[in-house]
């Protein structure tokens, strides 16, 4: 397994994918810190650590979905050019393997965007100079969070990815993602929580509460009904696509 | 050579909506043997060997490969073996040498079998160009090298010689030929070249529309190919009364009588009846089947190869 991940990280030279991660990532938090910083000069109250959780943790709906289906779009795409599938399955190397590390190796690269996600709030929060330490519980939910949500869309990702040869369909439908993540609040909870894409922020620590007269960032703790759901979601988008493209003719 | 068979199948058949691309195949390769796998576009012979790769599964039959079960022991005969189905797999934005690399950590092979493998392909001085900016002979050739990279002792290679100019065909021609006792390897290739399959190859499987036609060592399928002696006379109805009467069976055949595997001796005694008869032989011509005639007349049909 660790040859067969570590060649998938062989394969992605000079696929620039760290360039888009860069570019993703430096355009999401630029947003970010931008409308924090704004809603900061108009309402001094929210300079706090929850503000900028709550932030990043919407904006991840609209840009971890795209980015997503660039990355595993990238990594699976390779094969179809060079008709390279073929030739992987004719080694003795299992073609679940082959699936399973480039599922981690998408993920892995997502994780790395998430860290420094979570690094840059935390250098934001101490450059804006927020009360208190930095909420290590919360930033570590928000990862957690966030990161199982990105396991259930690079699942989804990847079965599109191999299955379909035409890349613009998974492109799309990261694109489809990033819209419902972004707009998915103005939904009611019940029809929220079927799609995937949702979880980005109802997996957050941080919600932002409104009532008659203000509105006020509050933390939350996760139901563990979403955590099992967001689980339940990977596992069939990953089971799925894993049995698909494995007895997948070629 | 031993003769036990390094592939075998039984009833081999491929079912797609009610069509049979591959219908109850027997295949049989021996050991240390190039098999020349023939037939027209379509025959079924991609179909055949991406079966016997396990990239698609028979609809009926059994895999039998180094005398174990494709079915059961997979991994273990994709081990022993090299592949090169269709056009070649590349990752175009890696070098050449990058692209055996990636082969050799799956292969588990070590460096010395690439720089080998390259070597015999003639690649070795454009390795660390990107293989996008190949041509297509030069990829084909990245294909055989990364199949040859194990030195396996099953070898198949589908229409090898695709993409390559003449003295590419040549050169890879010669390589096949010399695998077998050089490496060990039995290579069994599949082509449309009867040309080709002829140059190459020691034994010989022809399929048209999915069936197999004939199998066999190239010197069994020449032997099928019977001589017919034609004579031309000056008044060949004459003649062919003549013939009759002492036993022959002429047939006519344009302006001439044809005469199926007759010896030298008849030959001498046909012509010496004939003039002795004042019947003047203006012509006496020999045609032996060529493989093509032993080809069309197998599949029944005057089709292109």
């Amino acid at each position: 397994m660790i040859k067969t991940l570590g060649l998938e990280y062989f394969k992605i030279r000079r696929k620039k994918i760290w360039i888009m991660i860069m570019l993703f990532l430096g355009v999401e938090m630029l947003w970010a810190f931008i409308s924090i910083n704004r809603s900061i000069a108009s309402n001094p109250d929210q300079a706090i650590w929850e503000s900028v959780i709550h932030t990043i943790a919407s904006m991840n709906g609209l840009f971890i979905p795209i980015l997503s289906a660039i990355i595993v779009s990238r990594i699976c795409d390779m094969e179809h050019k060079g008709s390279t599938w073929k030739m992987l399955v004719t080694t003795n190397v299992g073609r679940g393997q082959i699936y399973s590390a480039k599922y981690i190796c998408a993920n892995s690269l997502l994780l790395y965007s998430i860290l420094a996600q979570t690094l840059l709030m935390v250098v934001f929060g101490l450059i804006k100079g927020f009360p208190g330490a930095p909420p290590f519980e919360l930033l570590i939910q928000f990862i957690g969070g966030t990161l199982l949500t990105t396991l259930a869309v690079t699942a989804l990702q990847q079965w599109i990815s191999l299955a379909i040869k035409n890349q613009a369909f998974a492109l799309c439908l990261g694109m489809l993602g990033g819209f419902i993540g972004m707009t998915i609040g103005l939904f009611p909870a019940a029809v929220r929580h079927i799609f995937i894409w949702s979880y980005y922020m109802d997996l957050s620590p941080v919600t932002f509460l409104y009532d008659e007269h203000s509105s006020s960032y509050i933390t939350q703790t996760v139901g563990s009904g979403l955590v099992v759901a967001a689980l339940i979601m990977t596992v069939i988008f990953y089971v799925a696509g894993r049995i698909h493209i494995t007895l997948k003719e070629i | 050579m031993t003769t036990s068979a390094i592939v075998q199948t039984q009833k081999l058949s491929k079912t797609y909506s009610g069509l049979n691309p591959v219908n109850k195949v027997d295949l049989r390769v021996q050991e240390g043997e190039i098999y020349g796998f023939l037939g027209p576009n379509g025959a079924g012979k991609t179909t055949t060997l991406k079966m016997l790769l396990g990239l698609i599964k028979p609809s009926e039959g059994t895999v039998k490969i180094f005398g174990e079960s494709l079915n059961k022991h997979r991994l273990s005969i994709l081990q022993r073996t090299g592949s090169l189905i269709e056009s070649p797999s590349y990752y175009g934005h890696l070098t050449g040498l990058e692209n055996m690399k990636i082969m050799q950590r799956l292969r588990n092979v070590p460096d010395k079998n690439v720089d080998e493998a390259l070597r015999i392909v003639r690649l070795e001085n454009q390795k660390n160009k990107k293989a996008d900016q190949y041509s297509l002979g030069m990829k084909q050739r990245l294909g055989i090298a990364m199949a040859l990279l194990a030195f396996p002792k099953l070898l198949i290679l589908d229409e090898p010689t695709n993409g390559l100019d003449p003295a590419g065909i040549g050169e890879i021609r010669e390589l096949i030929k010399s695998l077998p006792a050089r490496y060990g390897i039995t290579v069994l290739l599949s082509s449309h070249l009867l040309s080709e399959v002829d140059q190459l190859a020691t034994s010989v499987g022809i399929i048209s529309e999915g069936s197999l036609l004939f199998q066999g060592s190239m010197t069994s399928l020449r032997e099928k190919g019977s001589t017919t002696i034609y004579l031309k006379t000056g008044d060949n109805p004459k003649a062919e009364q003549l013939l009759l009467t002492q036993g022959y069976s002429p047939a006519q055949s344009e302006s001439r009588l044809g005469f199926n595997n007759l010896g030298d001796a008849n030959v001498a005694e046909m012509n010496k009846l004939l003039v002795e008869n004042n019947i003047p032989v203006t012509r006496i011509e020999e045609q032996k089947k060529s493989l093509e005639d032993i080809f069309l007349e197998l599949t029944g049909k005057e089709r292109s190869l």
